[in-house]
Protein backbone atom coordinates (compact mmCIF):
# COMPACT_ATOMS: atom_id res chain seq x y z
CA UNK A 1 0.00 0.00 0.00
CA UNK A 2 1.12 3.51 -0.79
CA UNK A 3 2.01 5.81 1.97
CA UNK A 4 -1.16 6.48 4.54
CA UNK A 5 -0.43 10.26 4.51
CA UNK A 6 -1.45 10.63 1.20
CA UNK A 7 -4.65 9.33 1.17
CA UNK A 8 -7.73 11.40 1.47
CA UNK A 9 -8.89 12.21 4.94
CA UNK A 10 -12.44 10.79 3.76
CA UNK A 11 -10.35 7.08 2.79
CA UNK A 12 -8.21 7.26 5.98
CA UNK A 13 -11.61 7.67 7.97
CA UNK A 14 -12.95 4.71 6.03
CA UNK A 15 -9.84 2.72 6.63
CA UNK A 16 -10.14 3.36 9.85
CA UNK A 17 -13.27 2.45 10.36
CA UNK A 18 -12.70 -0.84 8.56
CA UNK A 19 -9.62 -1.28 11.28
CA UNK A 20 -7.06 -1.55 7.51
CA UNK A 21 -4.99 1.06 9.67
CA UNK A 22 -4.71 2.38 12.61
CA UNK A 23 -4.46 5.64 13.95
CA UNK A 24 -0.73 5.06 15.26
CA UNK A 25 0.37 4.39 11.47
CA UNK A 26 -1.38 7.41 10.05
CA UNK A 27 0.48 9.63 12.66
CA UNK A 28 3.81 7.99 11.89
CA UNK A 29 2.99 8.14 8.30
CA UNK A 30 2.38 11.69 8.34
CA UNK A 31 5.35 12.26 10.66
CA UNK A 32 7.84 10.90 8.10
CA UNK A 33 6.38 12.94 5.35
CA UNK A 34 7.06 16.05 7.78
CA UNK A 35 10.70 14.71 8.61
CA UNK A 36 11.72 14.66 5.12
CA UNK A 37 9.53 17.70 3.16
CA UNK A 38 10.10 20.20 6.44
CA UNK A 39 13.57 21.17 5.26
CA UNK A 40 12.26 22.07 1.82
CA UNK A 41 9.29 24.02 2.17
CA UNK A 42 9.18 25.15 6.20
CA UNK A 43 5.60 24.53 6.39
CA UNK A 44 6.22 24.11 10.17
CA UNK A 45 6.78 26.74 12.85
CA UNK A 46 6.52 23.84 15.28
CA UNK A 47 5.71 20.18 14.90
CA UNK A 48 5.72 19.42 18.90
CA UNK A 49 1.93 17.68 19.52
CA UNK A 50 -0.84 20.23 20.90
CA UNK A 51 -4.08 17.64 21.08
CA UNK A 52 -3.46 13.93 21.12
CA UNK A 53 -6.98 13.82 19.64
CA UNK A 54 -9.44 10.92 20.75
CA UNK A 55 -10.62 7.39 20.26
CA UNK A 56 -14.25 8.51 19.19
CA UNK A 57 -15.66 11.47 16.49
CA UNK A 58 -16.28 12.21 13.24
CA UNK A 59 -12.17 12.54 12.67
CA UNK A 60 -11.06 10.54 15.47
CA UNK A 61 -7.57 9.63 14.63
CA UNK A 62 -6.74 12.03 12.10
CA UNK A 63 -3.40 14.25 12.24
CA UNK A 64 -4.33 17.83 11.54
CA UNK A 65 -2.03 20.84 11.79
CA UNK A 66 -3.07 24.73 11.80
CA UNK A 67 -2.07 28.08 10.66
CA UNK A 68 0.12 29.59 14.10
CA UNK A 69 -3.01 31.56 14.94
CA UNK A 70 -5.59 29.55 16.54
CA UNK A 71 -4.57 29.91 19.92
CA UNK A 72 -4.09 26.97 22.35
CA UNK A 73 -4.94 27.32 26.25
CA UNK A 74 -1.44 27.40 27.48
CA UNK A 75 0.39 26.32 24.56
CA UNK A 76 2.33 29.29 21.89
CA UNK A 77 0.82 31.18 19.28
CA UNK A 78 3.26 33.12 17.42
CA UNK A 79 1.08 34.70 14.89
CA UNK A 80 4.06 34.73 12.13
CA UNK A 81 5.51 37.76 14.11
CA UNK A 82 8.55 38.94 15.62
CA UNK A 83 6.01 40.87 18.08
CA UNK A 84 4.27 37.79 19.48
CA UNK A 85 6.73 35.15 19.54
CA UNK A 86 6.36 33.11 22.09
CA UNK A 87 3.18 34.31 23.37
CA UNK A 88 1.34 32.34 25.37
CA UNK A 89 -2.30 31.79 24.47
CA UNK A 90 -4.99 32.15 27.49
CA UNK A 91 -7.51 30.47 25.58
CA UNK A 92 -8.20 27.92 23.03
CA UNK A 93 -10.29 28.43 19.78
CA UNK A 94 -13.55 27.58 19.24
CA UNK A 95 -12.73 25.87 15.87
CA UNK A 96 -9.89 24.04 17.71
CA UNK A 97 -12.06 22.75 20.76
CA UNK A 98 -14.97 21.55 18.09
CA UNK A 99 -12.22 19.64 16.20
CA UNK A 100 -10.71 18.25 20.00
CA UNK A 101 -14.13 17.21 19.94
CA UNK A 102 -14.36 15.31 17.00
CA UNK A 103 -10.92 13.55 17.95
CA UNK A 104 -8.81 14.83 15.48
CA UNK A 105 -5.03 15.28 16.34
CA UNK A 106 -3.47 18.57 16.12
CA UNK A 107 0.03 17.51 15.55
CA UNK A 108 1.86 21.42 14.97
CA UNK A 109 1.63 24.71 14.38
CA UNK A 110 2.15 26.00 10.95
CA UNK A 111 3.87 28.58 8.94
CA UNK A 112 1.97 32.07 7.89
CA UNK A 113 2.40 35.64 7.17
CA UNK A 114 3.16 37.85 9.66
CA UNK A 115 0.05 38.59 11.50
CA UNK A 116 -1.60 36.80 8.26
CA UNK A 117 -1.31 40.23 6.30
CA UNK A 118 0.42 39.22 3.15
CA UNK A 119 -0.58 37.15 0.27
CA UNK A 120 2.28 35.23 -0.70
CA UNK A 121 3.88 33.23 1.81
CA UNK A 122 6.83 35.59 2.68
CA UNK A 123 7.54 35.85 6.45
CA UNK A 124 10.87 37.96 7.60
CA UNK A 125 10.64 36.66 11.39
CA UNK A 126 9.85 32.74 10.50
CA UNK A 127 11.81 32.13 7.02
CA UNK A 128 9.23 31.67 3.91
CA UNK A 129 6.85 29.10 3.18
CA UNK A 130 7.86 27.09 -0.17
CA UNK A 131 5.65 25.46 -2.68
CA UNK A 132 5.71 21.87 -2.63
CA UNK A 133 5.62 21.79 -6.36
CA UNK A 134 8.64 23.94 -6.93
CA UNK A 135 10.31 26.04 -3.34
CA UNK A 136 11.20 29.27 -5.82
CA UNK A 137 7.65 30.25 -6.22
CA UNK A 138 5.15 31.12 -3.37
CA UNK A 139 2.93 29.35 -1.85
CA UNK A 140 0.37 31.98 -1.83
CA UNK A 141 -0.86 33.59 1.62
CA UNK A 142 -1.63 34.22 4.23
CA UNK A 143 -2.14 30.62 5.01
CA UNK A 144 1.06 29.58 3.64
CA UNK A 145 2.09 26.71 6.14
CA UNK A 146 -1.55 25.38 5.49
CA UNK A 147 -1.99 25.37 1.80
CA UNK A 148 1.64 23.56 1.99
CA UNK A 149 1.63 21.20 4.49
CA UNK A 150 -1.64 19.46 2.86
CA UNK A 151 -0.45 19.61 -0.45
CA UNK A 152 2.87 17.51 0.50
CA UNK A 153 0.37 15.53 2.29
CA UNK A 154 1.78 16.29 5.62
CA UNK A 155 -1.17 16.40 7.33
CA UNK A 156 -5.09 15.24 6.05
CA UNK A 157 -6.62 19.15 6.53
CA UNK A 158 -5.68 22.25 8.21
CA UNK A 159 -7.39 24.87 9.27
CA UNK A 160 -6.46 28.76 7.40
CA UNK A 161 -8.19 32.05 7.79
CA UNK A 162 -9.30 34.36 5.08
CA UNK A 163 -10.09 38.15 5.21
CA UNK A 164 -8.80 39.25 1.43
CA UNK A 165 -7.95 35.14 0.12
CA UNK A 166 -5.52 33.42 2.68
CA UNK A 167 -7.40 30.21 2.08
CA UNK A 168 -8.02 30.72 -1.44
CA UNK A 169 -4.66 31.68 -2.53
CA UNK A 170 -2.69 29.11 -1.11
CA UNK A 171 -5.29 26.71 -1.93
CA UNK A 172 -4.71 27.61 -5.81
CA UNK A 173 -1.14 27.60 -5.45
CA UNK A 174 -0.24 24.41 -3.87
CA UNK A 175 -2.99 22.81 -5.60
CA UNK A 176 -5.58 21.49 -3.10
CA UNK A 177 -8.86 22.59 -2.11
CA UNK A 178 -9.91 25.75 0.21
CA UNK A 179 -12.81 26.62 1.44
CA UNK A 180 -13.52 30.29 2.61
CA UNK A 181 -16.26 30.43 4.74
CA UNK A 182 -19.33 32.96 4.35
CA UNK A 183 -18.68 35.53 6.98
CA UNK A 184 -20.51 34.23 10.53
CA UNK A 185 -20.20 30.72 9.51
CA UNK A 186 -17.25 29.43 11.81
CA UNK A 187 -16.47 31.10 15.23
CA UNK A 188 -13.46 33.52 15.43
CA UNK A 189 -13.55 33.12 19.18
CA UNK A 190 -9.71 32.41 20.30
CA UNK A 191 -8.42 33.37 16.60
CA UNK A 192 -5.70 35.79 16.09
CA UNK A 193 -7.92 38.93 14.19
CA UNK A 194 -7.26 41.18 11.40
CA UNK A 195 -9.80 43.18 10.36
CA UNK A 196 -13.17 42.35 11.59
CA UNK A 197 -15.68 42.40 8.90
CA UNK A 198 -13.99 40.48 6.89
CA UNK A 199 -12.11 37.98 8.68
CA UNK A 200 -13.23 34.10 8.36
CA UNK A 201 -11.71 30.24 9.33
CA UNK A 202 -11.86 27.65 6.53
CA UNK A 203 -10.31 24.31 6.08
CA UNK A 204 -8.02 23.43 3.30
CA UNK A 205 -8.06 19.97 2.75
CA UNK A 206 -6.97 17.39 -0.60
CA UNK A 207 -11.08 17.08 -1.99
CA UNK A 208 -14.10 19.04 -1.11
CA UNK A 209 -15.28 16.03 0.87
CA UNK A 210 -12.58 16.43 3.40
CA UNK A 211 -13.30 19.99 3.12
CA UNK A 212 -17.10 19.35 4.32
CA UNK A 213 -15.93 16.76 6.58
CA UNK A 214 -13.83 19.30 8.43
CA UNK A 215 -16.55 22.31 8.20
CA UNK A 216 -19.08 19.79 9.79
CA UNK A 217 -16.96 19.62 12.54
CA UNK A 218 -16.40 23.13 12.90
CA UNK A 219 -19.00 24.97 11.89
CA UNK A 220 -22.46 26.38 13.87
CA UNK A 221 -22.98 28.86 16.68
CA UNK A 222 -20.82 29.82 19.22
CA UNK A 223 -21.99 32.83 21.85
CA UNK A 224 -18.65 34.34 22.43
CA UNK A 225 -18.45 34.90 18.58
CA UNK A 226 -22.03 36.75 18.68
CA UNK A 227 -21.70 36.92 14.28
CA UNK A 228 -21.66 33.72 14.09
CA UNK A 229 -25.01 32.03 12.59
CA UNK A 230 -27.67 29.73 13.48
CA UNK A 231 -28.52 28.75 9.66
CA UNK A 232 -28.05 25.24 9.30
CA UNK A 233 -24.97 23.74 7.56
CA UNK A 234 -26.90 22.25 4.89
CA UNK A 235 -24.13 19.62 3.67
CA UNK A 236 -25.67 17.38 0.85
CA UNK A 237 -22.82 16.26 -1.72
CA UNK A 238 -25.24 15.39 -4.52
CA UNK A 239 -27.33 18.95 -3.71
CA UNK A 240 -27.95 19.78 -7.35
CA UNK A 241 -26.37 23.54 -8.33
CA UNK A 242 -26.34 25.70 -11.30
CA UNK A 243 -22.91 27.90 -12.57
CA UNK A 244 -22.14 30.92 -14.66
CA UNK A 245 -19.27 32.33 -15.98
CA UNK A 246 -18.10 35.53 -17.44
CA UNK A 247 -16.06 33.86 -20.30
CA UNK A 248 -14.78 37.12 -22.37
CA UNK A 249 -13.86 38.82 -19.08
CA UNK A 250 -11.00 35.79 -18.38
CA UNK A 251 -10.37 35.85 -22.03
CA UNK A 252 -9.15 39.37 -21.73
CA UNK A 253 -7.65 39.56 -18.16
CA UNK A 254 -6.57 35.75 -17.47
CA UNK A 255 -3.24 34.13 -18.21
CA UNK A 256 -3.98 31.83 -21.35
CA UNK A 257 -3.22 28.74 -19.50
CA UNK A 258 -5.28 29.88 -16.60
CA UNK A 259 -7.69 30.74 -18.79
CA UNK A 260 -7.45 27.04 -21.14
CA UNK A 261 -7.95 25.19 -17.70
CA UNK A 262 -10.80 27.20 -15.79
CA UNK A 263 -12.93 26.97 -18.82
CA UNK A 264 -12.40 23.06 -19.19
CA UNK A 265 -13.47 22.81 -15.37
CA UNK A 266 -17.16 25.02 -16.32
CA UNK A 267 -17.14 22.52 -19.14
CA UNK A 268 -16.86 19.18 -16.52
CA UNK A 269 -19.81 21.49 -14.21
CA UNK A 270 -21.71 21.54 -17.17
CA UNK A 271 -24.90 23.81 -18.11
CA UNK A 272 -23.31 27.13 -17.69
CA UNK A 273 -24.64 30.19 -18.03
CA UNK A 274 -22.86 33.34 -19.25
CA UNK A 275 -23.00 36.65 -17.16
CA UNK A 276 -21.46 40.15 -16.55
CA UNK A 277 -18.69 39.95 -14.30
CA UNK A 278 -18.94 41.95 -10.76
CA UNK A 279 -17.04 44.85 -10.89
CA UNK A 280 -13.97 42.76 -9.28
CA UNK A 281 -11.91 45.83 -8.92
CA UNK A 282 -14.16 48.43 -7.21
CA UNK A 283 -15.30 45.50 -5.08
CA UNK A 284 -11.71 44.94 -4.02
CA UNK A 285 -10.82 48.50 -3.66
CA UNK A 286 -13.79 48.62 -0.90
CA UNK A 287 -12.52 45.61 0.64
CA UNK A 288 -8.86 46.99 1.32
CA UNK A 289 -10.36 50.02 2.37
CA UNK A 290 -11.79 47.90 5.03
CA UNK A 291 -9.18 45.86 5.81
CA UNK A 292 -6.57 48.59 5.99
CA UNK A 293 -8.69 50.69 8.17
CA UNK A 294 -9.71 47.42 10.61
CA UNK A 295 -6.14 46.36 10.71
CA UNK A 296 -4.39 49.54 11.46
CA UNK A 297 -6.28 49.78 14.43
CA UNK A 298 -6.17 46.30 15.68
CA UNK A 299 -2.42 47.60 15.32
CA UNK A 300 -2.52 51.08 16.74
CA UNK A 301 -0.92 49.87 20.11
CA UNK A 302 2.11 47.90 18.41
CA UNK A 303 2.58 50.27 15.66
CA UNK A 304 2.81 53.11 18.24
CA UNK A 305 5.40 51.03 20.44
CA UNK A 306 7.17 48.34 17.99
CA UNK A 307 6.98 49.63 14.72
CA UNK A 308 10.47 48.50 14.33
CA UNK A 309 9.44 44.79 15.11
CA UNK A 310 6.98 44.54 12.21
CA UNK A 311 8.63 43.40 8.47
CA UNK A 312 8.87 46.52 6.70
CA UNK A 313 5.85 44.39 4.30
CA UNK A 314 3.86 44.74 6.97
CA UNK A 315 4.53 47.92 8.41
CA UNK A 316 3.62 49.88 5.15
CA UNK A 317 0.34 47.96 4.77
CA UNK A 318 -0.28 49.46 8.82
CA UNK A 319 0.97 52.68 7.72
CA UNK A 320 -1.83 53.07 4.40
CA UNK A 321 -4.56 52.07 7.02
CA UNK A 322 -3.87 55.57 9.32
CA UNK A 323 -4.26 57.52 6.29
CA UNK A 324 -7.94 56.02 5.70
CA UNK A 325 -10.71 58.48 6.22
CA UNK A 326 -13.25 57.17 9.08
CA UNK A 327 -16.08 58.41 7.09
CA UNK A 328 -14.61 56.79 3.71
CA UNK A 329 -14.22 53.62 5.34
CA UNK A 330 -18.02 53.85 7.13
CA UNK A 331 -19.92 54.68 3.78
CA UNK A 332 -17.63 51.63 2.29
CA UNK A 333 -19.22 49.57 4.56
CA UNK A 334 -22.77 51.30 3.92
CA UNK A 335 -22.60 49.97 0.68
CA UNK A 336 -21.62 45.94 1.30
CA UNK A 337 -25.31 45.42 1.61
CA UNK A 338 -25.82 47.20 -1.53
CA UNK A 339 -23.29 45.07 -3.09
CA UNK A 340 -24.30 42.02 -1.26
CA UNK A 341 -27.96 42.64 -3.14
CA UNK A 342 -27.00 43.31 -6.73
CA UNK A 343 -24.44 40.24 -6.33
CA UNK A 344 -27.75 38.23 -5.79
CA UNK A 345 -29.86 39.92 -7.66
CA UNK A 346 -27.51 39.47 -10.94
CA UNK A 347 -24.56 37.55 -11.26
CA UNK A 348 -26.61 34.56 -9.50
CA UNK A 349 -29.78 35.60 -10.61
CA UNK A 350 -30.60 32.06 -11.97
CA UNK A 351 -27.75 30.18 -10.99
CA UNK A 352 -25.98 29.08 -7.46
CA UNK A 353 -22.63 29.48 -8.55
CA UNK A 354 -20.35 32.03 -9.82
CA UNK A 355 -16.88 30.42 -11.18
CA UNK A 356 -14.02 32.48 -11.93
CA UNK A 357 -10.41 32.16 -11.59
CA UNK A 358 -9.17 31.96 -8.25
CA UNK A 359 -5.71 33.77 -9.36
CA UNK A 360 -5.69 35.10 -12.91
CA UNK A 361 -2.05 34.98 -13.65
CA UNK A 362 0.34 32.16 -13.52
CA UNK A 363 2.35 32.02 -9.86
CA UNK A 364 4.64 33.90 -9.47
CA UNK A 365 8.31 33.52 -7.60
CA UNK A 366 9.05 34.25 -4.10
CA UNK A 367 12.03 36.68 -5.35
CA UNK A 368 9.90 38.25 -7.42
CA UNK A 369 6.85 39.46 -5.59
CA UNK A 370 9.41 39.75 -2.69
CA UNK A 371 11.85 42.77 -0.82
CA UNK A 372 13.97 42.18 -3.91
CA UNK A 373 10.65 42.16 -6.57
CA UNK A 374 11.94 45.45 -7.71
CA UNK A 375 9.25 48.39 -9.35
CA UNK A 376 6.98 45.76 -10.90
CA UNK A 377 6.39 44.12 -6.96
CA UNK A 378 3.25 45.83 -6.12
CA UNK A 379 2.03 44.89 -9.44
CA UNK A 380 2.40 41.31 -9.70
CA UNK A 381 1.20 41.36 -5.80
CA UNK A 382 -2.26 43.34 -7.17
CA UNK A 383 -2.67 40.27 -9.97
CA UNK A 384 -2.56 37.30 -7.64
CA UNK A 385 -5.12 39.44 -5.27
CA UNK A 386 -7.65 40.70 -7.74
CA UNK A 387 -9.85 38.02 -7.78
CA UNK A 388 -10.21 37.03 -4.08
CA UNK A 389 -10.98 40.11 -2.35
CA UNK A 390 -14.43 41.24 -3.97
CA UNK A 391 -15.60 37.58 -2.34
CA UNK A 392 -15.02 38.47 1.09
CA UNK A 393 -16.24 42.01 1.39
CA UNK A 394 -19.52 40.28 -0.10
CA UNK A 395 -18.77 38.04 2.82
CA UNK A 396 -20.29 35.21 0.61
CA UNK A 397 -18.17 31.90 0.65
CA UNK A 398 -16.20 30.45 -2.29
CA UNK A 399 -14.03 27.07 -2.92
CA UNK A 400 -11.28 26.77 -4.54
CA UNK A 401 -10.34 23.28 -6.81
CA UNK A 402 -7.10 22.46 -8.25
CA UNK A 403 -8.18 22.59 -11.92
CA UNK A 404 -4.43 21.88 -13.90
CA UNK A 405 -1.17 22.55 -13.85
CA UNK A 406 1.03 25.29 -16.09
CA UNK A 407 3.37 24.30 -18.22
CA UNK A 408 6.04 25.47 -15.94
CA UNK A 409 4.15 22.33 -13.74
CA UNK A 410 2.43 24.79 -10.90
CA UNK A 411 -1.12 24.47 -10.30
CA UNK A 412 -4.13 26.00 -11.26
CA UNK A 413 -7.09 27.05 -9.04
CA UNK A 414 -10.85 27.35 -10.07
CA UNK A 415 -12.79 29.44 -7.69
CA UNK A 416 -16.82 28.76 -7.13
CA UNK A 417 -18.18 31.54 -5.65
CA UNK A 418 -22.08 31.07 -3.76
CA UNK A 419 -24.81 32.37 -1.86
CA UNK A 420 -24.34 33.50 1.34
CA UNK A 421 -24.25 30.46 3.66
CA UNK A 422 -24.66 27.81 0.88
CA UNK A 423 -21.47 26.05 1.61
CA UNK A 424 -23.49 22.90 1.09
CA UNK A 425 -23.88 23.65 -2.91
CA UNK A 426 -19.96 24.60 -3.77
CA UNK A 427 -18.73 21.61 -2.14
CA UNK A 428 -21.31 19.15 -4.01
CA UNK A 429 -19.97 20.97 -7.09
CA UNK A 430 -16.84 20.86 -5.84
CA UNK A 431 -17.57 16.80 -5.27
CA UNK A 432 -18.99 16.30 -8.73
CA UNK A 433 -16.10 18.47 -10.29
CA UNK A 434 -13.65 15.85 -8.37
CA UNK A 435 -15.28 12.38 -9.27
CA UNK A 436 -14.31 13.50 -12.98
CA UNK A 437 -11.22 14.64 -12.64
CA UNK A 438 -8.20 13.64 -10.55
CA UNK A 439 -5.82 17.18 -10.59
CA UNK A 440 -6.84 16.87 -6.09
CA UNK A 441 -4.76 13.60 -6.62
CA UNK A 442 -1.64 14.41 -7.77
CA UNK A 443 1.43 14.42 -5.27
CA UNK A 444 4.28 17.18 -5.10
CA UNK A 445 7.35 15.03 -6.53
CA UNK A 446 10.00 13.94 -4.74
CA UNK A 447 12.77 13.83 -7.03
CA UNK A 448 15.01 16.78 -5.58
CA UNK B 1 -15.61 62.16 -6.05
CA UNK B 2 -12.83 63.27 -2.99
CA UNK B 3 -9.93 65.09 -4.14
CA UNK B 4 -6.87 62.77 -3.33
CA UNK B 5 -4.70 63.06 -0.46
CA UNK B 6 -1.09 64.84 -0.75
CA UNK B 7 1.81 63.70 0.79
CA UNK B 8 1.84 65.94 3.45
CA UNK B 9 -1.71 65.53 4.38
CA UNK B 10 -1.01 61.52 4.63
CA UNK B 11 2.03 62.35 7.06
CA UNK B 12 -0.07 64.76 9.32
CA UNK B 13 -2.57 62.51 9.51
CA UNK B 14 -0.57 59.59 10.61
CA UNK B 15 1.62 62.38 12.85
CA UNK B 16 -1.75 63.26 14.85
CA UNK B 17 -2.46 59.68 15.73
CA UNK B 18 1.62 59.19 16.98
CA UNK B 19 2.29 57.08 13.88
CA UNK B 20 5.95 58.51 12.80
CA UNK B 21 6.94 57.78 8.91
CA UNK B 22 10.31 57.55 7.98
CA UNK B 23 11.05 60.08 5.64
CA UNK B 24 9.73 60.29 2.00
CA UNK B 25 7.27 57.44 3.03
CA UNK B 26 4.62 59.25 2.78
CA UNK B 27 5.19 59.92 -1.24
CA UNK B 28 4.50 56.43 -1.34
CA UNK B 29 1.83 55.75 0.69
CA UNK B 30 -0.49 58.54 -0.82
CA UNK B 31 -1.05 57.06 -4.19
CA UNK B 32 -2.07 54.07 -2.47
CA UNK B 33 -4.49 55.01 -0.54
CA UNK B 34 -5.88 57.54 -3.23
CA UNK B 35 -6.08 54.27 -5.05
CA UNK B 36 -9.00 53.08 -2.85
CA UNK B 37 -10.98 56.03 -3.21
CA UNK B 38 -12.92 54.47 -5.93
CA UNK B 39 -16.04 55.69 -8.34
CA UNK B 40 -18.86 53.59 -6.74
CA UNK B 41 -22.12 53.44 -8.92
CA UNK B 42 -23.83 52.54 -5.58
CA UNK B 43 -23.49 55.25 -3.94
CA UNK B 44 -26.41 57.41 -5.31
CA UNK B 45 -28.62 54.45 -4.13
CA UNK B 46 -27.22 54.74 -0.52
CA UNK B 47 -30.10 54.93 1.38
CA UNK B 48 -30.17 57.89 4.63
CA UNK B 49 -30.94 55.16 6.85
CA UNK B 50 -28.55 52.29 5.66
CA UNK B 51 -25.82 51.65 8.00
CA UNK B 52 -23.17 48.87 8.28
CA UNK B 53 -25.08 46.45 10.27
CA UNK B 54 -28.00 46.60 7.37
CA UNK B 55 -25.54 44.04 6.02
CA UNK B 56 -26.02 41.59 8.81
CA UNK B 57 -29.48 41.43 7.67
CA UNK B 58 -28.81 41.15 4.20
CA UNK B 59 -26.91 37.99 4.83
CA UNK B 60 -28.81 36.41 6.75
CA UNK B 61 -31.72 36.37 4.16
Amino acid sequence: MSEPATLSLAEALARLARRELSAGELLESCRARIERWQPRINAFVSSEQRSPGSGTGALAGIPLAHKDMFYRAGQVSNCGSKIRRGWVAPETAAALERLDAAGALDIGALNMSEFAYGPTGHNDHWGDCCNPWNPQYITGGSSSGSGAAVAARLVFAALGSDTGGSVRLPAAACGVTGLKTTWGRVSRHGAMPLAHSLDTIGPLARSAEDCALVLAAIAGHDARDPLTSRAALGLDLEHPFKVAISSAWIERNAHPEVAAAVFAAAKVLGNVKEVEPPPFDTLSAHCLTVMQAEASAQHAQWMRTRSQDYSSAVRVRLEAGFAIPAAQYLEVLRLRSLWLERFRATTLADVDIYLCPAIAVPIPTREETGARGGADMPKRLADVTRLTRWVNYLGVPALVLPCGFDSRGLPIGVQLVGQPFAEGTLLAAGHAYQRESDWHRRLPPENW
Amino acid sequence: MAKPLSAEVVEAMLAAQDIPLAPGRAERLAPGVNALNVADPLREALDFERDPTTYLRDLAK
